[in-house]
C-alpha cells in the first residue's frame, strides 16, 4: 500500500497548487503556497511520508493529498461527524485537526477496515447505511466506542454517536448494527481465546 | 471548503510561543486542539496571517497532582481529563464536566487551555473550575502571571489575556474533605449541543449537624461568563440542605443569572431553567454520600 500512497501523494502534489488557486476564496488574491509541512504519519497501519501546506487539515491531507476519499467532507465545523477518523485510537474530526497536529501519529480511516469487519458487515447487512455519506464517520465513532466499551447499552451507543448526523435512517438501524457488531466482536474474541 | 491560507508557527517552548506572538503584531492566533479556532477560521470570523500552534511545546499536556494541588497543562484534552485517575479520584466534579463536553470526537482534541482562552459562555468546564476555585497560569513575552478563573474570564468570549499571552496551565486546590460535587447541563435539542444552562456545585455537609459547612454553586450559559451564584450559596451555607433551603437557593440563583437570549431560549426561559437545574442538582447532592 505504501508505494501506492507515495505515488498518489506525488501525483496529487503536482495538482495541489492549481487546486489551491481555485479555492483561494473571495477577496484574496491568488497566493502560491509552499508545501511546508513535512508529515510522517501512519495511516491504516502503513507508514506514510507526505507534505501539506500550513493551513491544511487532516481532512485535506486525506482527501486531496492522498485520495483517501472514504472520509467525507460534510459541515467543515465539527458538527456533522462525517469526517470522523481515529487519531491514535481516539475519534477526532478530521476537518478540525490541523495537519501538523497529526504529524508522527497514527490515523485509521474507513479504508483501514476490511469488508469483513463486524461493523462494516452489520452496517451493510442490517440496512444501517442508506445514502452512505455518514457511514464512514458512524463506523469509526462506533469502533472507538467498542474499543473502550465492548458491551455497550443502547444509551451508550446513542451517546457515542450523538455527534454523527444521519439524515436517512432515523438511527434505529444504526444503533442495532452497532449492538450486533459488538456481539460479533465478543464472539470473535471468545473464539480466539 | 479549505481554510484561508496562513503561516503555521510551531514553537517548541512557551517562551518561543510568547516571542512568536509578540513578533506578529496582533496578526496571530493561538491554536491548541483546534475545535474552537478552526471553525472560526473556516467561517472567516478571524483571518489571521499566522497561527501559532502549541502542540510541539513539551509537557503542556501533563496532568499531575502535587501536594494536593492539581495541575493541568493547557494542552490537556477533555478526554484525558475525563479519564485521568488522578482527576477522577481527587476532583471528580472536573472529570464529570470535562466528560460532558460536546461529543467524544470533540473531547479527544478540545483542550482545557483552549476552552478557557475561547471563553465560551456555555462552556461545561468553566462552572466546574469556578466551583473548584481554579487559578489560570498565563505565559507571555513579558513574563508569566496567574489569575483566579473568575478574573480570567472577563466577558462574552473575552478574557484577561493580552495579545502576546497564552494559557500555560490551570491549577486547582484540593477539594475540602467530604465535599460532594456535581455538574448538570440542560440541552433541549440534542446531547452534543452546547447547554442552554449548566450548573456545577460543590457542597460540604457536616455529618454531625447535617448542615452545609461550605456551598459553592456556579452557573454556565447564564451570564456573559461562567459565574458563582453568591447569594444562592449564602442561603444554603450553615443550613440543612432541605427542600425549603434548596428552593430558596434555586430562586436566588435564577435572580443572579444575567442570561442572553438566543435561538435556544429567551432570557426568562433561561432564568427559569437556572432555578430548575440548581434545585435538581442540590437535591441530588443532598441525598448523595460525601465524596469530592
Amino acid at each position: 500500500m505504501w508505494p501506492i500512497l507515495r505515488a498518489i501523494a506525488t501525483h496529487r502534489a503536482c495538482r495541489v497548487r492549481a487546486v489551491l488557486l481555485r479555492s483561494a476564496g473571495d477577496d484574496a488574491a491568488p497566493i502560491e503556497f509552499a508545501m511546508t509541512i513535512a508529515l510522517d504519519l501512519t495511516i491504516n497501519g502503513q507508514r506514510c511520508r507526505t507534505q501539506a501546506p500550513d493551513h491544511w487539515t487532516v481532512l485535506d491531507v486525506l482527501r486531496d493529498g492522498l485520495a483517501l476519499t472514504g472520509t467525507k467532507d460534510g459541515c467543515g465545523e465539527g458538527v456533522c461527524g462525517a469526517c470522523t477518523v481515529l487519531l491514535d485510537g481516539l475519534p477526532v474530526r478530521a476537518c478540525l485537526v490541523l495537519a501538523a497536529y497529526a504529524a508522527g501519529r497514527s490515523l485509521i480511516t474507513i479504508e483501514g477496515l476490511s469488508e469483513s469487519d463486524p461493523l462494516v458487515d452489520t452496517f451493510a447487512r442490517l440496512g444501517a447505511a442508506q445514502c452512505g455519506f455518514c457511514t464512514p464517520g458512524m463506523i469509526l465513532s462506533a469502533r472507538a466506542l467498542l474499543a473502550e466499551n465492548p458491551a455497550p447499552s443502547v444509551h451508550d451507543v446513542r451517546e457515542a454517536l450523538a455527534g454523527n448526523l444521519c439524515r436517512c435512517t432515523g438511527y434505529v438501524k444504526i444503533v442495532e448494527a452497532v449492538l450486533t457488531a459488538a456481539r460479533s466482536y465478543a464472539c470473535a474474541s471468545a473464539l480466539s481465546n | 471548503m479549505r481554510l484561508r491560507p496562513f503561516e503555521l508557527i510551531e514553537p517548541e517552548s512557551l517562551a518561543a510561543v510568547g516571542a512568536a506572538l509578540a513578533a506578529t503584531d496582533g496578526d496571530a492566533r493561538v491554536v491548541a486542539g483546534g475545535t474552537a479556532l478552526v471553525p472560526m477560521l473556516r467561517l472567516g470570523v478571524v483571518r489571521p496571517g499566522r497561527v501559532v500552534s502549541l502542540h510541539r511545546v513539551p509537557a503542556l499536556a501533563e496532568i499531575a497532582a502535587n501536594n494536593g494541588e492539581l495541575r493541568l497543562g493547557a494542552m490537556a484534552t477533555m478526554a484525558a481529563i475525563h479519564r485521568s485517575a488522578v482527576v477522577r479520584d481527587g476532583w471528580p466534579l472536573l472529570a464529570e464536566a470535562a466528560g460532558s463536553v460536546a461529543t467524544p470526537a470533540i473531547r479527544s482534541t478540545a483542550t482545557i487551555g483552549g476552552n478557557l482562552a475561547y471563553a465560551e459562555p456555555a462552556s461545561d468546564p468553566a462552572p466546574a473550575l469556578c466551583c473548584l476555585e481554579a487559578t489560570v497560569d498565563i505565559a507571555g513575552a513579558a513574563g508569566s502571571r496567574s489569575l483566579p478563573v473568575a478574573r480570567f474570564l472577563t466577558g462574552f468570549y473575552e478574557t484577561a489575556l493580552e495579545p502576546a499571552e497564552v494559557v500555560a496551565a490551570v491549577r486547582i486546590p484540593a477539594v475540602p474533605a467530604g465535599a460532594r460535587g456535581g455538574y448538570v447541563k440542560f440541552c433541549p435539542r440534542s446531547l452534543e449541543d452546547k447547554p442552554l444552562i449548566g450548573v456545577a456545585a460543590l457542597v460540604t455537609i457536616d455529618d454531625r449537624t447535617g448542615r452545609c459547612r461550605d456551598a459553592r454553586i456556579a452557573l454556565g450559559a447564564a451570564a456573559p461568563t461562567a459565574i458563582r451564584a453568591a447569594r444562592a450559596e449564602a442561603i444554603v451555607r450553615d443550613q440543612a440542605l432541605d427542600e425549603r433551603a434548596i428552593r430558596a437557593a434555586a430562586e436566588a440563583a435564577a435572580a443572579e443569572a444575567d442570561p442572553l437570549a438566543d435561538l435556544m431560549g429567551s432570557r426568562d426561559y433561561r432564568r427559569r431553567m437556572v432555578a430548575v437545574w440548581v434545585r435538581r442538582l442540590l437535591t441530588s447532592l443532598a441525598h448523595r454520600e460525601g465524596r469530592p
